[in-house]
């Protein structure tokens, strides 16, 4: 007894450390400039412009990742086909290597110099330095997990339930709009949101691709090179709060999904 | 009508090999099969939810081996029910109606018209099987797939849903094939019975012949015969008799010398304290009783014959009325033709 006592208070005492960790770092943020930078936001017509830039490059590729992404996770939950697990391999590849390494490999693919750069670029379509490039490098480091979740999404459906909507006169696009459609919705809402929060917060990628025009995160790191720290604290306090906003709703739906469930 | 001729299916590293039976058109096919044995899986291959690798099922007369899941006109019922858990009871029942009026005459038949407003997550297991089971025949289906439907319900409500079943298969014609593992049930719904080991039918028929006349020592453990003996016949003054060890035991019948297994239910066999008067049954047994054991509404007696085991079954009026103990001889009386040779 008094051994797993021991073992308790060790563990409580180890988990809080790494929870103060976690946490501390962004409280002292935004206790130092979250009013200042709740007020630059009237003030600063810079850091409007890049919250605004950031939540619309974030929200088209959460849009992209989905389009692409739910499929290709119906395909692994449901389907056993040739190179399965290669492909489930080639999806954790952007989150293994580094962001500013993935940012080069873009560059490299969709650059000017490339065949896929300068066809595009023929059409009209830069992607280097604009908001199609802060796309792009925001859909490849946060598709992956859209992907992963939308895959247990679909997972957590049982197969027999489409399998009654057969029996029962259902087509099979039918029996996925009308069950596994609905029964996954909370799963893929929350993949979206988790893709959207990775793709607010990202920077490696965004700062190779397309520093300007700029996203919050590389604004406050132009801030803090250029200007020092005192101006860079409200530009990351600003992106601390836009963070939380995912956070928050990614919290509430996981209650919402603990509340069915009882 | 069904017709499974040499059907195969494969699921991971289980498959169906080669099932065939037929269950005509309007009767009650019932599958019967230990854990494991195959019965879901043919289901679901029946319904088009699992592919088939070969032979040939026809449905109603048509060839539907390359028909989809909802072109077959199946109604699919599983043992755990499968409800949509994002729709309320009524929803459930009328998800593949298409006829309101008759969902609702089929919910009321069941007693599930009381439970619409409900959430499915509230349901008790039984109540969901009852839904699972209106939904199924809202449609009215051509013919009906029904995965021991009524395990979660309580002895009455499941008597109550069976003969609900049955009547809807008579008045509808409706082709019915039933998984159980439950023998009283397989006897009295069924009139065609398909026995089912490791994806390979070991016997097919009307459930009276399969009971009674098992072509397998295995077949008839499982369905439940408890005097099974291995041994031989031989032909003596004209007449066949089976040894098993010291136990001799007349056989009726054109019986051909060889060897074989001699099976006799417990049914069959006629329990006495005293000698019996002389009559027509062959075989005659006196030994001691070895074990009494109550088995639901019948008693079991054990008796030790000549190195061997004989079991009676008898009704609790009979066993109070007799009152064995254990050590106490009786004597068990059976006639040739209650032993049964495979």
């Amino acid at each position: 007894m008094r051994r797993s006592n021991a073992i308790g208070v060790g563990a409580a005492a180890a988990s809080s450390l790494l929870l103060l960790f976690l946490v501390l770092p962004v409280v002292r943020l935004v206790a130092a400039a979250g009013p200042q930078g709740a007020a630059r936001l009237w003030s600063d017509a810079e850091l409007r412009q890049s919250l605004a830039l950031t939540a619309l490059t974030a929200t088209a590729a959460t849009l992209l990742a989905a389009l692409g992404g739910a499929p290709l996770a119906w395909l692994l939950a449901r389907r056993a086909f040739r190179g399965r697990a290669l492909v489930a391999a080639v999806l954790d590849l952007p989150l293994l290597i580094p962001h500013p390494v993935a940012g080069i490999a873009l560059l490299l693919l969709l650059g000017r110099g490339s065949a896929i750069g300068s066809s595009l670029l023929s059409l009209g379509l830069r992607i280097v330095g604009t908001p199609l490039g802060i796309i792009a490098a925001m859909l490849f480091v946060s598709a992956p997990l859209f992907v992963s979740g939308a895959r247990e999404a679909f997972a957590r459906v049982d197969v027999r339930l489409e399998g009654v909507a057969r029996t029962l006169g259902d087509s099979p696009w039918r029996a996925f709009r009308r069950v596994t459609l609905p029964l996954a919705a909370r799963g893929l809402i929350a993949s979206g949101v988790v893709t959207w929060a990775r793709a607010v917060s990202e920077f490696g990628a965004i700062v190779i691709l397309a520093y300007n025009p700029k996203v919050v995160s590389v604004l406050a790191y132009d801030r803090f090179t250029g200007f020092g720290l005192s101006e860079a604290l409200p530009v990351a306090a600003a992106l601390v709060v836009l963070s939380l906003i995912p956070l928050t709703a990614l919290r509430a739906l996981r209650m919402g999904d603990e509340r069915a469930v009882a | 009508m069904i017709s499974a001729a040499a059907l195969r299916a494969r699921v991971g590293a289980f498959s169906l090999e080669d099932v065939s039976f037929d269950v005509p058109g309007g009767a009650y096919g019932v599958v019967i099969g230990p854990t494991g044995s195959g019965k879901t899986t043919l289901l679901e291959v029946i319904s088009g939810l699992l592919p088939q690798t070969g032979g040939l099922l026809t449905l109603n007369g048509r060839d539907a081996t390359r028909e989809a899941a909802d072109a077959r006109g199946i109604g699919l019922v599983y043992q755990l029910g499968f409800l949509f858990p994002h729709l309320s009871v009524e929803q459930n029942v009328m998800y593949g109606a298409t006829d309101a009026a008759l969902a609702n005459t089929i919910a009321r038949r069941f007693g599930v018209d009381a439970l619409y407003a409900r959430s499915v997550r509230s349901l008790s297991g039984g109540e969901r099987q009852l839904v699972a089971l209106a939904r199924a025949l809202a449609r009215r289906p051509e013919i009906l797939l029904l995965d021991e439907p009524f395990s979660a319900l309580d002895p009455p409500r499941r008597a109550a849903a069976r003969r609900e079943v049955r009547a809807i298969h008579r008045e509808w014609g409706l082709t019915t094939l039933h998984v159980t593992h439950d023998f009283a049930e397989a006897g009295s719904l069924g009139d065609v019975a398909v026995l089912l080991d490791a994806g390979r039918v070991l016997q097919s028929g009307e459930p009276a012949d399969v009971f009674r006349h098992p072509k397998t020592p295995y077949v008839a453990e499982f369905l439940g015969a408890e005097n099974i003996f291995a041994g031989g016949v031989t032909i003596e003054d004209g007449a066949a008799v089976f040894h098993s060890g010291r136990l001799a035991i007349h056989v009726a019948g054109a019986a051909t010398a060889g060897p074989c297994h001699a099976i006799i239910r417990a049914e069959e066999i006629l329990i006495a304290r005293t000698s019996p008067a002389p009559s027509s049954a062959r075989n005659q047994f006196e030994g001691a009783v070895t074990e009494i054991a109550s088995v639901g509404p019948l008693w079991r007696v054990t008796i030790e014959v000549n190195g061997a085991t004989l079991v009676a079954a008898l009704t609790t009026y009979s066993a109070n009325e007799l009152a064995l103990r254990i050590g106490d001889t009786a004597f068990f009386t059976f006639k040739a033709t209650a032993v049964h040779l495979c």
